[in-house]
């Protein structure tokens, strides 16, 4: 499609500067090679089975061919992946002076007090969001929740667990940068909630990930027992901001029988990312997992979240907006897979495109043929705002029985100028008017939200629509 | 000869196997231009031959309905390639109607160059036992308000499988223009294998693009009140199955050809049904009811 | 005593674990009209459900014979070849398929041989006369875009040509104008004209029964018949409401 390299900001060129810093230890000239993955694997002080999984994941990326369908991931230079799996994480721009202009405007617009912007940012000192981590966590022990970094839970009680869940519903073989996780994954969450536990406060990670090192490969791992439910809220809605320009993080959760998960995300990656993320959810008899997925950031994306429906009268609601301005590709959807009877998926998206910006809505639904008795129904909406955007919409249906409903709807089109005009008869200006349109189009994901993010997101929107006018 | 068919504009997931298709063809492909000069109308009546590539280019307000028809008689394999180019104003009707034969591949590409051009695409299939239908139909809107309106529905039975892909191309520059798709599909059977892609590419913003499907068995509350009026329900979903086939014969504009379709559809279906599901559904044919009760009561 | 065309005994049946009908008992012999009145949510609807079979409602109780033959075992199309007719409250939509080549083919399966398309022709156009319905609704496909006093009249304009042994109307009054209402009893009346046919009526408004011959009146209220009698019933009803009745339920 389109040339992807050429949208570079402005503010990407300082981001070379970062990696190529002669003090930086771990500079390696080339490639990953299991010698690598082997120091990485001491460092780390994994089980043995964690360095052969490594060793069998490294050799399994060498093999796997890069996606030929999406959008283009030319400007990621494979060859100095290295840089980005061992940035010494100790001098990661450790100054806020470096910290490029538009992020640091965002966080104004946001409204976000200076000592948090240095936190958010990854440049200040962790104690705080350390500290708040740490109260959530004593707060949900009390429930017999665990709630833990997964390379400690990796050598404790919960080993074994781990063990028998870590990429099995992802697996290496998935696709390239499943493989490169899990060669290379570190650091990331463990929550395990036990049977009939109700989780009241949502858990946020974004705490996790602002830990030194963390961010870049996280690997989520979230295991919600029989009946118990859980709000997992995924990163914030500041721009997250890295040295290295590739996040291939991982994520999976097993929802069991009766049991709910809601898994939001806000993700605002800086303009620069690429962002190849895997998320899949496994549910039981019975059990629900609701997405909740607001993508805003990143140079371009892969993301599509993906529920396998195993149990009878499993379900699935997603709910997603992507907003794509200026140089951004986000190539974002998600993919279900009916495997039992009477499992229901519900799919409603929203996508916007401005100033040159390309947002495509992708996803797969698959109806097995033990799947009777299902449901699903897909909705996505788009707003063009612009000619120089773009917007697509590829859903796919695969339908192996009769005995499932499956419904599809899309729909492209721009803001109405009779709204705008309605809205600036009552006194709004050209631009708030916009922003307030684009904001309720996005209502289907702020609705869902909880109130301070969905402050946030809105914000984000009107930051994103600034300017749009001349 | 190997060639590779089908192959969408924008492709997908490719575990999902609904990019291009690898076919063998046994024999040469049947090649033919066809160029209608300013507003000349026609409307064509064409069965599959096998193999056929045709390249129409439509001038300034001309109007072309291509009927083709493919039967379970023909060739075990059919290949067919359409690929139309509209001047401004023109307009393209494509009726394609398939009810059977082992293999099926079509692809139908309409580029909308002139301002004001049309393509209107009715296919209906009535696909049973191990028939494989594979479909790529694209509109390209290039020139100012242009229209598309692409409209696929059919009936799968038996072991039966269909792919379709449908593709609504906005290009940039195409200001003013709308493209409506829509899919409606009957599964028959627990066997069946039911496929679709329904993509819309934007890259202008002054445009409306519309899709919806429905994938599924008949809707039980329908199903049920022709149960009530004691129409069982395997009757039922031929009915419904029929209707499908009606409706877009129906739309053909040219009522010599229109007739001439409705005759080769009834005995194409005739051919597949076996014998006890015919005489089930004596009804469905309205000749064999008007024949039964001759004028003069 | 000639044998009942439906004899229900202590009829029950739920809607998603919900009883909605406990006791209901019922017989109608053939050239009888019955009606049905009772206040909203009495179970009324849920009666022609079960009656005609929709799998929406679980039968939990109690038998209903058709001449004997049992009723509940039978498929709701087996009903209707039997004789039995639902006029519904909200008639879906048949895309595709035009009026008069659903009733055709209805018509064809009940009987097993292709109908004669002249008299059937006539036929319609004489019910649709009855109704003051255009002719152009013959080809119309059936419901669609119809509105809702269309749908009644064309559940009528079916029941005219099916020619059931026992139709129930369901609430085919309501949501009517004071013309439509006298329209469709007047199509009631045509197809009573048949002396052996049966009507269950089942309504909560008067107006459509004045012009009709009304044999036996049931109150159902809370899923139960708790008063029967004749057409005095009506009057009755039209003077003080169900309130008496429903306070007995409860």
């Amino acid at each position: 499609m389109k040339e992807n390299k050429t949208y570079v900001e402005e503010g990407d060129r300082s981001f070379y500067d970062f990696r190529y810093d002669d003090k930086d230890s771990y500079k390696v000239a080339s490639g990953l090679t299991p010698d690598i993955i082997r120091q990485i694997s001491r460092e780390k002080k994994d089980p043995d089975w964690m360095l052969e999984f490594r060793l069998r994941s490294l050799d399994i990326f060498t093999k796997i061919a890069m996606p030929d369908w999406g959008p283009s991931i030319e400007g990621l230079n494979m060859d100095n992946i290295v840089t980005y799996v061992r940035p010494n994480t100790e001098r990661m721009h450790t100054d806020w002076n470096d910290v490029p202009e538009d992020i640091k405007n965002t966080f104004e617009r946001l409204g976000i007090p200076q000592s948090e912007r240095e936190s958010l940012a990854g440049v200040g000192a962790q104690y705080d969001s350390e500290l708040v981590y740490h109260n959530v966590r004593k707060e949900v022990a009390e429930q017999g929740v665990i709630y833990t970094d997964i390379e400690s839970a990796l050598r404790g009680e919960y080993a074994d667990m781990i063990r028998s869940h870590f990429m099995k519903l992802v697996p290496p073989e998935d696709h390239k940068f499943a493989a490169l996780h899990g060669a290379v994954w570190s650091g990331g969450s463990f929550v395990y909630v036990p049977p009939g536990a109700d989780v009241e406060i949502p858990l946020q990670s974004y705490f996790r990930l602002n830990a030194p090192g963390a961010g870049q490969f996280e690997h989520t791992l979230i295991i919600v027992d029989k009946g118990a439910r859980l709000h997992f809220i995924e990163g914030c809605s500041a721009p997250k901001y890295n040295v290295a320009n590739l996040h291939a993080g991982c994520v999976e959760l097993f929802v069991g029988e009766n049991a709910t998960l809601r898994y939001s995300t806000i993700e605002n990656w800086s303009k620069n990312m690429y962002n190849l993320n895997t998320k899949r959810a496994k549910v039981e008899k019975g059990g629900k997992i609701e997405w909740v997925s607001g993508s805003f950031g990143s140079h371009v994306s892969y993301l599509y979240p993906m529920s396998i429906l195993a149990g009878k009268g499993a379900r699935c609601e997603f709910t997603g907006v992507t907003f794509a301005g200026a140089g951004q590709n986000l190539d974002t959807g998600c993919k279900v897979v009916h495997n039992a009877p009477e499992t229901s998926s519900y799919v409603n998206t929203r996508s916007i495109s401005k100033s040159g910006g390309i947002s495509t809505f992708r996803s797969a639904v698959v109806v097995g043929s033990k799947a009777h008795g299902s449901k699903s129904s897909v909705s996505c909406e788009s707003l063009m705002l612009d000619s120089e955007s773009r917007s697509d919409t590829i859903p796919a249906m695969d339908i192996r029985t009769n005995k499932a409903d499956v419904g599809h709807e899309a729909k492209i089109g721009r803001i109405s100028d009779e709204a705008v005009f309605y809205l600036m008869s009552r006194g709004l200006s050209e631009e708030e008017a916009k922003a307030l349109i684009v904001s309720g189009f996005a209502e289907n994901v702020s609705k869902e939200l909880p109130l301070e993010y969905a402050v946030e997101m809105n914000n984000l929107i009107r930051i994103e629509m600034k300017g749009a006018i001349g | 000869m190997e060639l590779t068919v089908n192959k969408p504009l924008a492709g997908t997931f490719g575990w999902l196997q609904v990019g291009g298709k690898r076919i063998d063809l046994q024999e040469e492909i049947h090649r033919q231009s066809c160029v209608l000069s300013p507003g000349e109308t026609r409307t064509l009546l064409l069965e599959d031959q096998g193999a056929s590539e045709y390249e129409i280019t439509l001038g300034e307000g001309a109007r072309l309905n291509l009927v083709q028809l493919r039967g379970a008689s023909g060739k075990s394999l059919s290949y067919n390639n359409v690929r139309v180019t509209c001047a401004d104003r023109a307009f393209f009707g494509w009726y394609r109607i398939v009810t059977g034969g082992s293999e099926t591949y079509d692809n139908c590409s309409v580029t909308l160059e002139g301002r004001e051009s049309t393509f209107e695409a009715n296919v209906c299939y009535r696909l049973a036992g191990s028939e494989k239908y594979d479909l790529n139909c694209e509109a390209i809107h290039e020139g100012k308000r242009t229209q598309s309106a692409i409209s696929a529905s059919g009936v799968l039975s038996d072991k039966a499988f269909k792919l379709m892909r449908g593709t609504i191309d906005f290009r940039t520059g195409c200001s003013g223009s709308v493209g409506n798709e829509s899919e409606d599909v009957l599964l028959l059977s627990e066997e069946v294998r039911n496929q679709s892609v329904p993509v819309i590419l934007c890259s202008e913003e002054d445009v409306v693009g519309n899709h919806g499907a429905s994938v599924g068995r008949p809707d039980e509350g329908l199903l049920f009140y022709m149960e009530t009026r004691g129409i069982d329900e395997e009757t039922a979903c031929e009915m419904l199955a029929q209707a499908k086939l009606d409706s877009v014969i129906g739309r053909i504009p040219d009522p010599l050809i229109r007739e001439n379709v409705r005759e080769k559809v009834r005995e194409n279906i005739r051919e597949k049904t076996p014998e006890h599901g015919r005489e089930k559904t004596p009804e469905l044919d309205r000749d064999t009811a008007f024949q039964a009760a001759p004028e003069g009561e | 005593m000639a044998q009942d065309l439906l004899k229900a005994e202590h009829l029950a049946a739920s809607v998603e674990d919900a009883e909605i009908l406990r006791d209901v008992s019922l017989r109608i012999g053939r050239g009888e009209t019955h009606v049905i009145m009772g206040p909203n949510g009495a179970g009324k609807s849920t009666l022609a459900g079960v009656l005609m079979g929709n799998p929406a409602y679980t039968v939990t109780g109690g038998s209903a014979l058709w001449e004997g033959e049992d009723l509940l075992a039978m498929s709701p199309s087996e009903r209707a070849k039997k004789g039995l007719f639902l006029s519904f409250q909200n008639p879906v939509e048949v895309p595709g398929i035009s009026l008069e080549n659903f009733v055709r083919s209805a018509l064809s399966q009940k009987t097993g041989k292709p109908v004669r398309i002249w008299s059937f022709r006539k036929e319609v156009k004489a019910a649709l006369e009855t109704l003051d319905m255009d002719e152009s609704y013959a080809e119309r496909d059936l419901n669609v875009g119809f509105s809702g006093g269309e749908k009644k009249k064309a559940e009528i304009l079916q029941l005219l040509l099916l020619k059931p042994a026992l139709a129930i109307l369901d609430e085919t009054d309501s949501g009517l104008d004071v013309d439509a209402v006298r329209t469709v009893s007047k199509g009631i009346e045509a197809f009573q004209a048949d002396k052996s046919a049966s009507l269950l009526i089942i309504t909560h408004n008067a107006a459509i029964l004045s012009a009709l011959k009304v044999d036996a009146v049931h109150i159902l209220a809370g899923g139960k018949i708790v008063a029967e009698g004749g057409p005095e019933l009506i009057e009755k009803i039209t003077k003080e409401g169900f309130a008496a009745y429903e306070e007995d339920t409860q």
